[in-house]
């Protein structure tokens, strides 16, 4: 291994926070200034990824920052071909969209905050991707979770906004919550946290306790928004878009991700299948729900959603490489269809409902192009990015024999063909259904040149792209797992894909021309409508929260009122005073400073008399 | 200085203690309040180094310059506290801060 | 009988003290602890903690009654005019002598003082190494070798303290306003 590598990670590693530390203490002013600086660091990371992943082995490097009797808190790099692959793509993505946002925040005053935040959230990503350890993991994905947090509340002073981020940040708290027992379960159970010692222990193990598995992946349901956490992703819409797209496509739905297949060993096989069933369950559904969104960045959410199903489908169905693979082309794909959400709504003067776009294709042509290219790749169309990850998934899972999860896996693609038919229809053709959609024009170059990059360059050729640019070693482990699906065109997932993309994209461009300035479906059949844009989970949470939390804070309180209020404070602590008080004539508790101050010289005068006369 | 017993420093340290303490509970001007707590806390520190001399070690010594340090620190705190005190009530009088009361 | 020198530097301070308690003008009561923390001073000087008695000085005289003496004439707040209070004063004096009288009996006639005699050791302490020297290098070395980890507590403790006046006197414009 040689020893500039791991200088190279520190470098990777430490350029984000170096930028965002300048921008917030000195740059919050000049806007301007720190978002190039901002973007500038990001792209120097993405070089220094590519340079990384161009590398063969594995790059270790540890130091200890602190020991607790026999707990060890290391700070470490471990970076294996999935890190590498991650890294790449988490920076080059990123990079792209910080170059997004300078056009897209151009007239934000608080663009020096902004551009700072993009930065820790960098840090704290490339943190999780380079971590050689849970706890340092852990720390970082706090650091993600908090600047995420910000981002979201970039508006802060809309309160939708404020409400998302904290929607965001507490769910996260919520899955942390198991996670951090995760944590301690391992530490107890084997003693370290180093994710290689680790590995040896579960090797060394017959049986991994179910436990260890099902609390880890507590954290991965917050971050990478699976059911029943998924709550706050739709939510998180209310950030800028640039920030969208960097919490949806690259950094932190992909750090869970990320994160289960680097712990894969540790997951129980109950875990697994409880992972693969929800996964495959809620990509149909949330792909479905996508159809009854009528702004275009929700729609795109509940489609991320689908998309992380069908990752955390690979993992639970035991292709951790597969998910990962997955999870980069849909970085590509889905970073793209938020840019390009991003310029179509900047284009339109922040006009965000589908329903009042339509006829972009001509004013905004590069948009539209890049857009499209995105979608075609995001519904599977044969050779583009898309189709080599999403379909090896579907086609592995038909080839382990889950048939449930096969069908709802076909289920997910035909939706995702339909919602995305019916974006394209909605936004880009026909005619113009608003004022602001008829004076629509093309982006400026800063938020053009990252869409045509991503989306047509990465999008379309990022399943050549991957053969090209990452060596052999790094793209073994899924080459293996590919290599395991017999892939060819009378596949299962092929004849499915083809099928749902044909039925489902041209079925949905033809369906939603039908109506005019309203949605196809909801005037076929609102009931159908009303189903999937009801947000059941939110429901269930207010219920619980209402019904359950409240009761029990209610008890609580009253318990409280009882106990501590009625009988400690107000019979020790209220009695005794009251009664001395009547006796020397004043009341003991009368808020003056010299009263308290006799109280305190007497309570000392009795100690020390306590003290010496013993 | 031959003729000084540790009881005569002992003695002046309590009396002066005492007229702190006196000066704490009988007045009502926050910061001659203060003053009074300064006092008692040299008082305590003019014990220390007379046990610390007759003792001949230097630890009794040594504890007086963490408490001078301390002290200074709370001078710093406590004189910024009364002026907030002051701008928010308009008075330093111990009398009007009856707030905890209720 | 203690010789003249402590006899006057005793009596400065205690009646610099009366002067501090009694004073109904806060600039006086400052004046009369400026005095006391002198006396104190002096004390040390006389128990041969001369680098004590230079930081005291050099501390309380110079900076801390500095600063008291600022805020007092920034705020400028004397005590009420009127009468002056008489019942304050007696309950003062009443505190005092009660005091008073326990420390005499705890120093002098109580016998537990004046039975070590000066310059003997606690039995306990006895088999400890005695040393005490009145240079300020003694101080230093003492400060960094066993007492290093209360040393940094207490620098810490003065830049929180810092940064606590900072945020505590910035003067908040959404109150004012």
């Amino acid at each position: 291994m040689p020893s500039d590598l791991s200088s190279l990670v520190h470098w990777i590693l430490f350029l984000p926070l170096g930028a965002a530390a300048i921008s917030a203490l000195f740059l919050r002013k000049q806007g301007t200034l720190a978002a190039w600086l901002s973007t500038g660091t990001a792209f120097a990371i993405a070089g220094l990824s590519l340079k990384l992943l161009s590398q063969d082995g594995i790059v270790t490097w540890h130091t200890e920052l602190a020991k607790f009797g026999g707990i060890s808190l290391g700070f470490g790099y471990l970076i294996d071909a999935h890190a590498r692959l991650m890294l790449f793509v988490v920076s080059f993505v990123a990079a792209w969209i910080h170059l997004f946002s300078v056009g897209y925040m151009k007239e934000d005053a608080a663009r020096g905050r902004f551009f700072a935040g993009l930065s820790i959230f960098m840090f704290s990503i490339l943190g999780i991707v380079v971590a050689d350890n849970l706890l340092m993991t852990f720390i970082f994905w706090e650091l993600v979770g908090f600047s995420s947090y910000m981002l979201i509340a970039h508006y802060f002073d809309k309160d939708f906004a404020a409400a998302a981020s904290k929607k965001a940040f507490i769910t996260n708290r919520i899955g942390d919550l198991g996670f951090i027992l995760g944590i301690a379960m391992c530490l107890s159970l084997y003693g370290t946290l180093d994710f290689v010692a680790l590995k040896d222990h579960a090797a060394a193990a017959k049986t991994i306790p179910v436990a260890v598995g099902a609390l880890l992946m507590c954290g991965f349901l917050g971050k990478s928004a699976q059911f029943p956490l998924h709550v706050w992703l739709t939510d998180a819409m209310a950030g800028p878009t640039p920030v969208s797209a960097l919490i949806h496509a690259a950094t932190m739905v992909a750090a869970g991700v990320y994160f289960m297949a680097r712990v894969s060993f540790l997951l129980a096989p109950e875990v697994l299948s409880f992972i693969a069933i929800s996964g495959a369950g809620m990509a149909a559904l949330a792909g479905l729900c996508a159809l009854a969104q009528t702004d275009i960045k929700k729609s795109l959410a509940y489609s991320t959603l689908a998309h992380l199903g069908i990752m955390g489908c690979a993992i639970g169905l035991g292709h951790p490489a597969l998910a990962l693979m997955h999870m980069a082309m849909h970085a590509f794909f889905k970073a793209t269809l938020f840019l390009g959400a991003g310029s179509v709504i900047h284009g339109c003067h922040h006009e965000q409902d589908m329903l009042k776009m339509g006829g972009l294709l001509k004013k905004m042509p590069v948009t539209a192009a890049t857009f499209i290219a995105a979608t075609l790749s995001n519904c599977a169309v044969p050779f583009l990015a898309g189709w080599y990850s999403k379909d090896a998934i579907i086609e592995a899972s038909f080839h382990d024999g889950k048939f449930a999860i096969f069908a709802f896996l076909a289920l997910a693609a035909l939706a995702t063909c339909l919602y995305s038919g019916r974006m394209i229809r909605l936004v880009f053709l026909g005619e113009a259904n608003s004022e602001d959609a008829s004076h629509a024009h093309e982006s400026p170059w800063t938020m053009t040149l990252p869409l045509v990059v991503l989306g047509l360059v990465f999008s379309v050729g990022g399943g050549f792209a991957a053969h090209v640019l990452i060596p052999a070693s790094s793209l073994q482990p899924i080459e293996h797992a590919l290599g395991e699906v017999s892939f060819h065109l009378a596949a299962p997932s092929t004849i499915v894909g083809l099928l749902s993309l044909v039925l489902g994209f041209f079925g949905a461009l033809k369906f939603y021309g039908t109506v005019r300035g309203a949605d196809a479906l909801q005037a076929l059949s609102p009931r159908t409508y009303h189903l999937l844009e009801h947000r059941w989970m939110d429901g269930v949470y207010r219920w619980y929260i209402d019904s359950v939390q409240r009761r029990l804070a209610e008890f609580i309180a009253f318990l409280d009122l009882l106990v501590i209020n009625g009988f400690a404070v107000r019979w020790l602590g209220g009695g005794i005073p009251a009664v001395l008080g009547y006796l020397t004539g004043r009341t003991f508790h009368r808020g003056q400073t010299r009263g308290y101050a006799l109280w305190i010289v007497l309570g000392s005068l009795f100690l020390a008399w306590f003290l010496l006369a013993r | 200085m031959e003729h000084t017993s540790l009881a005569h420093h002992l003695i002046l340290a309590g009396l002066l203690f005492a007229l702190g303490l006196t000066g704490v509970l009988v007045r009502r001007n926050l910061l001659v309040v203060y003053m009074c707590l300064e006092l008692m806390l040299a008082a305590a520190t003019l014990a220390l180094v007379a046990f610390s001399r007759f003792n001949k070690t230097m630890d009794g010594a040594v504890l007086v310059f963490f408490v001078i340090t301390v002290a200074a620190a709370e001078v710093a705190v406590g004189l910024a506290l009364i002026v907030a005190l002051f701008r928010k009530r308009g008075s330093v009088q111990s009398d009007a801060l009856t707030t905890l009361r209720d | 009988m203690p010789d003249g020198l402590f006899l006057f530097f005793a009596a400065l301070t205690l009646g610099a003290a009366c002067m501090l308690v009694a004073s109904r003008n806060a600039v006086t009561s400052a004046m009369g602890m400026i005095l006391a923390l002198v006396g104190v001073a002096a004390d040390f000087f006389l128990l041969d903690a001369y680098f004590l008695g230079v930081l005291q000085v050099l501390v309380y005289a110079g900076a801390v009654m500095v600063l008291f003496l600022f805020i007092i004439m920034l705020l400028n707040t004397d005590d009420p005019e009127g009468a002056y209070p008489w019942k304050a004063a007696a309950l003062g004096l009443a505190v005092f002598f009660l005091l008073g009288a326990g420390v005499l009996w705890l120093f002098h006639w109580s016998g537990a003082v004046a039975s070590t005699p000066a310059g003997a050791t606690p039995p306990e302490l006895s088999d400890l190494p005695k040393v005490f020297t009145t240079s300020a290098k003694s101080f230093g070395r003492l400060l960094y070798t066993k007492y290093l980890l209360p040393l940094e507590i207490a620098g810490f403790l003065l830049l929180v303290a810092l940064v606590g006046v900072v945020s505590l006197s910035k003067d908040s414009t959404e109150e004012n306003a």
